[in-house]
C-alpha cells in the first residue's frame, strides 16, 4: 500500500500484511474524522456516479419510510374517564378540553405549567386541585383506589362535597379519573420520588437525575371533545288501567332512572336513583299481581314514568308533561289525578321524609296517603321515623330541588318520598355512591363503610312501607315486597353508569327497563326529550371516557449524553482498528518464545 | 424514544462497520460490490436454511418444560450451512490472497445487520417509549461483526492445505463451537 495520487492521505491498518510478511515497515499516519467523512462523502459520490438506479432504490424508500405514521406501543395502557362538560340552560359547566400529550408531574414538584398533575384519591385536597390550576397545568389525573369502600370516612365526605364544586368551576384543563392497579400505583410513586426531589438534592445529583431518571408523557388516544348533536333522552311510561268506569283516579309513581357525578362514566349512583327505580319497578310487578285478579282489581288507574334527564333538571318529566298536557286532546293527566309519587334516593338511612311543595288539604287523596305512611311506620317499622319537609317552589333557582316540583308547576298534586332531608345533600350526584360493600372489607362490626351505598334491607324495608301505605289508600289488601327481587334489580341498574349523557335510546338499559316494565303494565310507551334547537335547555359533550397511555421517556439530555457516549465508543474502536497493528505486534512478541521453541 | 435516539442507536450499529471497511484497505480495492455479492449469498443461504428448517422439522409439541435436545441439536447443525456459504464466497468470489476474509466477512455481517436488526431498530426506537434493549441489540451487531471476521478467519485456515498439525484440532474446535453457539448458549 502506499500513498494516493496527489498525496492525499495514507491508509494505515495493515494488519493483514504482518501476518504474511514480518519485515514490511507499517505506514501508520493518523488520518482526523474531517477526512474521514470526506471518505464518507466520496463513496456515496461514486455510488451516485457509478450507477443511478441505486440511489432510487436506496433513497426513495428511506423518505418513503421515514413519513410513514408510526405504531406505538406504551409502557402503561389505561382506561380514563372524564370530568363531566355539559351546558344546562346556556351556562357551561365542567371540563372544556378532553386531549392531552405531556409529561406527568404530582403536586409536590415545583413546575406544574403545561404538566399532567397526578393525585391520589387520598393525597387529594382542593387547595392541591387549584393549585394545580393556578400554575396553568396541563391536565390533571385523579388515581382512585379500586377499593372505594377501604377509604376512611372522611376522605369520601369530603370528596363527595368537593365534586360540585369542580364542577361549577369552569376549566379549561382537562381532568380524567382512572382506576388504580399495581401498574398505576408504580408510575405514580416513580413520579412522585423525582418530582419531590426535585428541591433537596445537591447540584451533581440533580444534573445526574434529570439526565437519566424516568419521565412519562401521558398521551390519550381521542379526539378533541365536541358537542353531541341529537342526543335524545329517553324516558319509559306504563300503565295499570282500574276497573270500574270511565273517569276513574290516577295515581303516577316517577323515578328518574340516570344518574350523576363529577365523571359520567364513573356515575354508578346506587342509592341515587337506582333505589328509586328499583322500588318502582317492584311496586309495578305487586300492582301488576293484584290487577290480574278481579277481586283486587282497585278502581286506580296507576301510571308509572321512568324518567331520563332527571339530573339535568328533570328535562324527560319536563318534556312528558308539556306533551302530555298541552299537546294530546285526553291523557290520563288531564283528568282525574290523584296525586303524584316521586321516589328518590330511598337506598339506606333510617328516616322518611315526604317533601312536599304545597302541605296536602284534609280529605285528599294526598292527605290520605301522608296519613298512610305515618300509619304503617308507626305501626309496623317504629325505628323509621318519618316526617313531612315543606318546601316551596322557587322558580329563581337554576335547578329545581326535587322532581315533584315539576309537577306542581303543572298544577298537579305532588310529592317526592326520599331519605335525605335536603335536596342540595352531596350525595345525590356523586362517584362515591356504588352498589355496596362486601361484609369482610368494614371495619368493625356495628360500623357503617364510607361513602353512600344501598343497603338492601333497608331499601326492601321502605318498599314496603310505600307498597303498604299505597295499598290501603287504593285498598286494605298488602302484598309482600320481595327482598331478592329488588335485590337482583338494584344490582343490575347499578353495575353500569348511568348518566344521562351515556343512555341514548339504543341503550340497554332503556330497553331493559322497557321490557321490565312491559312485563306488568300495559301501554308501556317511550317517550323522547331532545334539545330545543335555538336555545337549547342542555347540551351534552363526547369525549367522555378515554384511553390513556403512559409512554416510558427519559429527558433530552439523556439523548446527548448517550450520543456523546457512542461517539467516544465510535472514536476508540477507530484508534484500536488503526493501531491494530500495534496490539498484534505486542501479542506476537508475547507469544514469540513459545513459537521459537517449536 | 425519539428519531435522535434512532439516530443514536444507528450510529452505534451501524459506524464500526464502517469504520471497518474504511480501515482495513478494502475500499483500496473497490471490493464494495465484492462485499455486496457476499450480502446476496447470505441472503440466499438463509433462505435455503428456512426451506430446509420448515420442511424436515415438525413444530415442537411438547411440555412447556422440556427441552428438545435432540430437536433443537438438529436444527444447529443447519447452522453449518452458514460455514459453507462463508466458504462458497470465500473460494469464489475474490480478493487477493487474504483480503478474502474482510470481503466476505463484511458484506455477511452487513447483510444480517441490514435484514435481522434495522426493521425493529426503525419500528421500536423512533417510538416515544424508551427501552434499553435497542441499544443492547445495536450493540449486539458490533459483537457479530467481530464474531463474523473470527469465524470467516476460522474457515479459511481450515482450508489452508499447509496448515501445521497441531493447529487442526483447535481450528475444528472453533469451526464446532461457532456453529453449535446457539445450542450451547
Amino acid at each position: 500500500m502506499g500513498n494516493k495520487p496527489g498525496g492525499e492521505w495514507v491508509v494505515c491498518g495493515q494488519w493483514l500484511r504482518v501476518v504474511t510478511a514480518e519485515h514490511l515497515v507499517i505506514y501508520c499516519t493518523p488520518t482526523t474524522i474531517a477526512k474521514m467523512f470526506e471518505e464518507a462523502s466520496e463513496v456515496f459520490d461514486n455510488m451516485f456516479k457509478s450507477s443511478f438506479p441505486l440511489t432510487f432504490i436506496v433513497f426513495i424508500p428511506a423518505v418513503l419510510i421515514l413519513v410513514s405514521p408510526l405504531p406505538a406501543e406504551a409502557a402503561h395502557e389505561f382506561t380514563v374517564y372524564r370530568m363531566q362538560q355539559y351546558d344546562l340552560q346556556g351556562q357551561p359547566y365542567g371540563t372544556r378540553n378532553a386531549i392531552l400529550n405531556t409529561e406527568a408531574r404530582t403536586v409536590e414538584a415545583e413546575v406544574l405549567s403545561r404538566r399532567c398533575v397526578i393525585m391520589r384519591l387520598a393525597d387529594f385536597s382542593y387547595d392541591k386541585y387549584q393549585k394545580a390550576l393556578r400554575q396553568s397545568a396541563g391536565a390533571v389525573v385523579i388515581i382512585l383506589p379500586k377499593n372505594m369502600s377501604a377509604m376512611p370516612q372522611d376522605i369520601v365526605q369530603q370528596f363527595m362535597e368537593l365534586e360540585p364544586e369542580m364542577l361549577a368551576m369552569e376549566t379549561i384543563v382537562p381532568v380524567y379519573f382512572a382506576e388504580e392497579d399495581d401498574e398505576l400505583l408504580s408510575i405514580y410513586t416513580q413520579t412522585l420520588t423525582s418530582s419531590s426531589s426535585q428541591g433537596s438534592l445537591s447540584a451533581a445529583e440533580v444534573l445526574l437525575h434529570t439526565a437519566t431518571a424516568n419521565g412519562f408523557q401521558m398521551v390519550t388516544s381521542g379526539a378533541q371533545s365536541k358537542a353531541i348533536s341529537d342526543w335524545a333522552i329517553t324516558s319509559l311510561e306504563g300503565r295499570l288501567t282500574g276497573v270500574g268506569g270511565e273517569d276513574l283516579p290516577t295515581i303516577v309513581v316517577v323515578a328518574h332512572y340516570d344518574t350523576f357525578g363529577v365523571a359520567p362514566w364513573l356515575s354508578y349512583g346506587a342509592d341515587s336513583n337506582g333505589s328509586g327505580v328499583s322500588m318502582l319497578l317492584e311496586l309495578a310487578r305487586l300492582f301488576s299481581k293484584l290487577y290480574t285478579y278481579k277481586r283486587t282489581h282497585a278502581a286506580y288507574n296507576l301510571l308509572f314514568f321512568v324518567s331520563g334527564g332527571g339530573k339535568f333538571n328533570y328535562q324527560g318529566t319536563k318534556r312528558w308533561l308539556e306533551d302530555n298536557l298541552d299537546h294530546t286532546d285526553s291523557s290520563l293527566l288531564q283528568d282525574n289525578v290523584a296525586f303524584v309519587l316521586c321516589l328518590d334516593t330511598l337506598g339506606n338511612g333510617d328516616s322518611l321524609y315526604l317533601h312536599v311543595s304545597k302541605p296536602p288539604k284534609e280529605g285528599t287523596p294526598q292527605y290520605s296517603l301522608l296519613k298512610e305512611l305515618e300509619t304503617v311506620v308507626a305501626s309496623q317499622h317504629p325505628e323509621v321515623k318519618f316526617s313531612m319537609v315543606h318546601k316551596k317552589i322557587n322558580l329563581a333557582d337554576d335547578m329545581l330541588a326535587w322532581e315533584h316540583e315539576r309537577f306542581g308547576i303543572r298544577r298537579l298534586p305532588a310529592f317526592t318520598l326520599s331519605h335525605l332531608p335536603s335536596h342540595r345533600s352531596a350525595q345525590r350526584s356523586s362517584i362515591m355512591d356504588v352498589r355496596s360493600v362486601s361484609p369482610s372489607s368494614r371495619h368493625g362490626a356495628g360500623e357503617p363503610p364510607a361513602g353512600p351505598h344501598v343497603d338492601v334491607s333497608k331499601l326492601s324495608r321502605n318498599a314496603k312501607v310505600v307498597a303498604e301505605a299505597l295499598a290501603r289508600v287504593i285498598y286494605n289488601l298488602t302484598e309482600k315486597v320481595q327482598e331478592e327481587h329488588l335485590s337482583a334489580v338494584v344490582d343490575w341498574l347499578t353495575a353500569q353508569p348511568r348518566a344521562a349523557q351515556l343512555v341514548d335510546k339504543d341503550s340497554s338499559i332503556v330497553s331493559t327497563l322497557e321490557y321490565h316494565l312491559g312485563r306488568y303494565l300495559k301501554d308501556v310507551k317511550r317517550h323522547y326529550v331532545k334539545a330545543d334547537k335555538r336555545d337549547p335547555e342542555f347540551v351534552f359533550y363526547d369525549q367522555l371516557k378515554q384511553t390513556m397511555n403512559a409512554y416510558r421517556v427519559k429527558p433530552a439530555i439523556f439523548d446527548l449524553l448517550l450520543a456523546l457516549c457512542i461517539a467516544a465508543y465510535l472514536g476508540m474502536m477507530y484508534l484500536a482498528i488503526q493501531n491494530f497493528g500495534l496490539l498484534y505486534s505486542v501479542v506476537r512478541r508475547i507469544t514469540q518464545p513459545k513459537a521459537k521453541v517449536h | 424514544m425519539t428519531l435522535f435516539h434512532f439516530g443514536n442507536c444507528f450510529a452505534l450499529a451501524y459506524f464500526p462497520y464502517f469504520i471497518t471497511y474504511k480501515c482495513s484497505g478494502l475500499s483500496e480495492y473497490n471490493a464494495f460490490w465484492r462485499c455486496v455479492q457476499a450480502g446476496a449469498t447470505y441472503l440466499f443461504v438463509q433462505l435455503c436454511k428456512m426451506l430446509f428448517l420448515a420442511t424436515f422439522f415438525p413444530t415442537w409439541e411438547g411440555g412447556a418444560g422440556a427441552y428438545d435436545f435432540v430437536g433443537e441439536f438438529m436444527k444447529s447443525t443447519v447452522d453449518l450451512a452458514d460455514l459453507l456459504g462463508l466458504h462458497l464466497v470465500m473460494s469464489r468470489n475474490a480478493g487477493k490472497g487474504e483480503y478474502k476474509i474482510m470481503v466476505a466477512a463484511m458484506g455477511w455481517a452487513t447483510a444480517e445487520l441490514v435484514m435481522s436488526r434495522f426493521l425493529p431498530l426503525w419500528v421500536g426506537a423512533r417510538g416515544i417509549e424508551f427501552d434499553w434493549k435497542y441499544i443492547q441489540m445495536s450493540f449486539d451487531s458490533n459483537i457479530s461483526l467481530v464474531h463474523y471476521i473470527a469465524m470467516a478467519a476460522v474457515v479459511w485456515m481450515f482450508t489452508r492445505y499447509d496448515l501445521p498439525k497441531t493447529f487442526r484440532l483447535p481450528v475444528t474446535v472453533l469451526l464446532a463451537l461457532c456453529v453449535y453457539k446457539a445450542f450451547l448458549i
